[in-house]
């Protein structure tokens, strides 16, 4: 599609290829002269500036609905090796429990790898939690400024 | 620069500069061929509604479509409501909408829109398509959803039914 109000040869070549039109040809020239002579007296672009007011909300609330799917999305698919990660966590942890009790207390040892569950918690949740902000994040920085 | 079907595509992520960008690359064609198809009629209420429906099921455009062929289609499907609704009047202009530097409209270009007018609703969209807006054959078929051999039929319909009209007003 041209987008422009030139006129091609559709008319012409449709009687240049039909018989009928090729034994009594019609008067193409004066048509076409007439047909030219059809011009649209519309500010369009008034139009698209009226239509794009109207979308705008629409537009946003896709925007926002995209948005929670790929927060959903990324937030399943972080989900998905947290099972592994959190049993080998917990082996490495009784591994390091068994070695600190042999060297420390039972109690400071216990105290220290207590601790040390909760900092890994702690990241554990900082992390999901940076999923949908950087998401948020980023579709600000895409978004083009409003003018 | 992105194709159209691009601009869909981010346009259903809710990319309202693809929004911006179609509207920017259509304006032009889809008003015009709205404002032919209807003799100037609620021209831009069915100029939002396209849109309004481009929108809507942009998530659900098969990209292995032309956009404008798609863009066209809703477009005919709105303007062909619109004739069933409204009853048939004289060619008018939407004056609201009219460009200040081109409301003069030239004697010749309101006998192009009468022409237009008074040819059958089928016959004028193969000729406005086709004319106008330079689809192919095959373009025009799909958005108007007959054969490619119905478009021929009405383009060589029309021509006929110009041509008569142009010589009874010996223009």
């Amino acid at each position: 599609m041209s987008g422009t109000e030139k006129p091609p040869h559709a008319l012409a070549a449709h009687v240049a290829e039909c018989d009928e039109c090729r034994v009594a040809p019609p008067p193409l020239a004066r048509v076409t002269a007439v047909l030219e002579a059809s011009v649209v007296l519309l500010d369009a672009t008034a139009l698209s500036r009226r239509a794009l007011l109207r979308l705008q909300p629409e537009v946003a609330r896709m925007a926002v609905s995209n948005l929670w799917r790929k927060v959903l999305a990324a937030l399943l698919l972080a989900l998905l090796p947290l099972p592994g990660v959190l049993a080998y966590d917990a082996y490495l942890l009784r591994l390091v429990y068994e070695l600190a009790s042999a060297l420390v207390p039972a109690a400071l040892a216990a105290y220290l790898i207590f601790g040390y569950a909760a900092f890994l918690i702690l990241l554990f949740a900082t992390t999901y939690a940076a999923i949908p902000l950087f998401l948020a994040e980023r579709r600000v920085g895409e978004r083009p400024a409003l003018g | 620069m992105a194709t159209d079907e691009e601009l869909v595509a981010q346009l259903a992520h809710g990319d309202e500069a693809a929004l911006r960008d179609l509207l920017q690359r259509y304006e032009r064609p889809l008003s015009s061929f709205i404002h032919r198809h209807t003799g100037g009629r609620d021209v831009e209420d069915l100029y939002q509604e396209t849109w309004w429906r481009v929108v809507r099921h942009a998530a659900r455009f098969d990209p292995t479509r032309r956009f404008s062929t798609w863009l066209f289609q809703i477009a005919v499907n709105l303007c062909r409501d619109f004739h069933r609704r409204s009853p048939p009047e004289a060619y008018e202009s939407a004056d609201d909408l009219v460009a200040p530097d081109v409301r003069q409209r030239s004697e010749a270009a309101a006998d192009a829109a009468r022409l237009l007018a008074a040819l059958p609703e089928a016959q004028r969209e193969v000729i406005v398509l086709r004319y106008y807006h330079d689809f192919s054959e095959e373009q025009t078929a799909d958005i108007l959803g007959c054969p490619k051999g119905t478009v021929k039929s009405r383009l060589h319909h029309a021509l006929a039914q110009l041509a008569a009209r142009v010589r009874e007003g010996g223009q």
